[in-house]
């Protein structure tokens, strides 16, 4: 009978130590994701276990692949500095991707053809401004102009479609990333491949929105341009929704349409602004890749960074703010895995298990803050139970 | 030329009305399913998967398991498919959510493991399965008849097993108290739960059954269109599945016509190719038909379209 209480002692000491950990309501938006992130490379660990390798040596790597922890050895003009700054340029049109997600997310929409977006801004971008020979202080803005326009005009025809169709916005965006990825794969390898890479050419690097080789401290390291404005965009986009009224609206009719349309929002025209809106960040994500972090297209591929980003526009809860950390977080993954991969023979396609793992657990934080508030309630009723006793 | 239209056609619609009528189940109970891409990709990686192994292990002609492989991609759809059941109604996930990251997941993990297994088990740096083609059988009267013969012709034997399971299916829906009381849980869970029916259960079914039938469109483009199973079965036909239900209405036999009119555009594309003499480039625009036509009819039939009321709401005993 003692050892029974004692036990049960034991239990509610570690649940209050966990709900103490995450349990304080105001910090759960970033305690829960930590704990959740924690979880799923727990789970990988036991994957890499099981398949005989050492997970805390792979996660090592996997920083040390980034440049958040030094390699043994560095190649000529390669250093940590270098490692870190690519990783960020990788990042950049993750954090756009993502942002595009939560802006539909919020405005009740889900943006799952942030992919298709990229595509055909970056393919607009390389062949009208790409392939031309502007002078740099033309092109860079003008591939930036475009990549907004062509995002804009995409996410607003998925918008306009939901509104005046009825027509799902999963199904028909994702229709349109198959169009998309298929007539341009045909106009790619028609007009603008490159016979040796099986890519499309290389564009101008006047027009890159990433300062490729850049030599300093006798380093040579790549410099994202776009990386400077997803931070200021991020920054606007929390403003946007905290002080504007299009922001407030946006955010009315994604949490209750009804409700919207009788305290006499236009619901329709606020739904085409908000995939507009989100069109237009999947649209710079789109530039940033193609004409930032890569410099041609690879013909039928959608980028996987625009799937990436519901993951990480769900981990970062929405918030701007969340969405830099969150990209952070799964770009580490996603790019430190090549070099987990050389270096402890884990194979590469962990990173999106991983991923995926992250993903998973993230669509269950609502039960999750269900069920600590439940044990709060449970504990605390307990312990005035254990007081009155 | 008829010919390979329609035997084409056939053969990619059947495996689409059947993931479609798994799509139905679900979305009749209630239960928003974007996941049917993910489930038939982890259906044919696990029918495959069971397939390639028994083979390599019992020394089994490949061709010989067949049937089994279709069996166990249709336990491995509906083992994928709980974890959308436990994330949408013992969770409350967001169901569209809770789909889009299922098929990432199972992207993810199918590809990992196919590569992984293929190095550890077999030995060999490969990302597919190989598990051969199917046998193809022809019906000896009726392929004679013109024009409507060729339907009869160059059969795969899993057109008759999916034929089968829709009739089954359809007799279910309609015609049982289980199809009744699911099509209740998806228009009014409440009075359902009022008549002392429990709601989660029946949902949970209805996703169950949606897996194993994905799981079996699965293996079937697998056996037909790409003769193994690779990372490369993620070509969005599940997402093609779920247009059709929406275009016909979540009805069974509306829904088996949209099936058709995809099925007959995509061959129809590839025979208009050949005939036209267009170079290979061209295909990439043919691939197109079936996405464009969709995207085409739901601006036409999506407005007077009328979903199951309580679809994609989070059921909740204790709400009123």
């Amino acid at each position: 009978m003692r050892e029974k209480s004692v036990g049960k002692r034991k239990e509610n000491v570690l649940a209050k130590f966990f709900l103490k950990s995450i349990g304080n309501e105001r910090w759960q938006h970033i305690t829960i994701p930590i704990f959740l992130i924690f979880l799923s490379f727990f789970a990988a660990s036991i994957i890499i276990l099981a398949l005989g390798k050492n997970p805390l040596g792979a996660f090592y790597n996997l920083l040390q692949g980034v440049g958040i922890l030094p390699k043994p050895s560095y190649a000529a003009y390669k250093s940590m500095l270098t490692d870190f700054l690519s990783l960020l340029n990788y990042m950049t049109p993750m954090v756009f991707a993502s942002l595009a997600v939560s802006i539909a997310l919020k405005g009740g929409l889900f943006n799952i053809g942030v992919s298709g977006q990229m595509l055909l801004a970056g393919f607009i971008a390389s062949i009208t401004v790409g392939y031309s020979s502007l002078s740099r202080i033309v092109a860079k803005p003008l591939v930036l102009a475009i990549g907004i326009i062509a995002g804009g005009i995409l996410g607003g025809l998925i918008g306009f479609l939901k509104y005046k169709f009825n027509i799902n916005e999963v199904v028909s965006s994702i229709m349109f990333n198959y169009i998309i990825q298929y007539v341009l794969s045909f106009f790619i390898h028609s007009y603008y491949i490159d016979p040796v890479s099986r890519q499309s050419k290389y564009i101008a690097d006047t027009a890159r929105l990433t300062l490729v080789n850049v030599e300093m401290f006798g380093l040579k390291m790549d410099i994202s341009i776009g990386f400077v404005i997803a931070i200021i965009l991020a920054i606007a986009l929390k403003v946007f929704f905290h002080k504007s009224r299009l922001g407030f609206e946006i955010k009315a009719v994604g949490a209750n349409p009804k409700g919207a349309k009788y305290a006499g929002i236009n619901v329709g025209r606020t739904m085409i602004l908000t995939m507009v809106l989100s069109g237009v960040f999947s649209g710079l994500a789109g530039v940033t890749y193609y004409l930032g972090y890569f410099a041609s297209i690879q013909p039928k591929v959608l980028p996987s960074v625009g799937f990436d980003a519901i993951a990480v526009a769900l981990l970062g809860n929405t918030n701007p703010y969340g969405i830099i950390g969150a990209s952070f977080i799964i770009s580490i993954i996603d790019r430190g895995s090549t070099y987990m991969s050389s270096m402890a023979g884990v194979r590469k396609e962990i990173a999106s298990v991983i991923t995926g793992m992250i993903l998973l657990f993230t669509a269950c934080t609502a039960y999750i803050q269900h069920k600590i508030r439940d044990n709060k309630d449970k504990l605390s009723y307990m312990a005035r139970k254990e007081a009155e006793e | 030329m008829i010919d390979t239209l329609i035997i084409d056609g056939l053969s990619f619609a059947l495996p689409l009305f059947i993931m479609a009528i798994g799509g139905i189940y679900s979305e009749r109970s209630g239960i928003t399913n974007l996941a049917l891409e993910g489930l038939q990709g982890f259906g044919a990686f696990f029918g495959a998967l069971w397939a390639v192994t028994i083979s390599y292990y019992f020394d089994i002609p490949i061709q010989k398991l067949y049937y089994l492989a279709l069996l166990l991609s249709m336990v491995g759809g509906m083992l994928f498919s709980m974890i959308h059941a436990l994330l949408c109604i013992k969770f409350k996930a967001n169901q569209v959510i809770s789909g889009v990251v299922i098929n990432i997941l199972s992207m993810a993990l199918t590809t990992f493991l196919t590569t992984q297994i293929n190095i550890v088990a077999f030995g060999e740096l490969s990302d597919k399965f190989q598990i051969g083609t199917s046998v193809r059988f022809t019906i000896p009267g009726l392929s004679k008849l013109p024009v409507l013969g060729a339907a009869f012709k160059n059969l795969y034997p899993f057109e008759i097993v999916i034929l089968f399971i829709a009739l089954i299916a359809a007799y279910v829906l309609n015609k049982t108290g289980f199809g009744l009381r699911l099509r209740a849980c998806g228009d009014n869970p409440h009075s359902v739960d009022a008549a002392g029916v429990d709601v989660y259960k029946v949902q949970f079914k209805a996703v169950l059954i949606s897996g194993a039938l994905s799981g079996l469109a699965g293996i079937c483009y697998t056996y037909s269109i790409l003769t193994h199973f690779s990372p490369s079965i993620y070509m969005g036909y599940g997402y093609l599945s779920i247009a059709a239900l929406i275009f016909g209405n979540w009805k069974i036999l509306p829904t088996l016509g949209a099936c058709l009119i995809f099925g007959f555009a995509r061959s129809g594309g590839y025979v208009l190719g050949q005939i036209l003499k267009m170079p290979s480039t061209f295909s990439d625009l043919i691939m197109t038909l079936p996405y464009v036509l969709t995207l085409l009819l739901l601006i036409f039939f999506s407005k007077s379209n009328r979903p199951p009321r309580a679809l994609g709401e989070i059921y909740d005993k204790g709400k009123r």
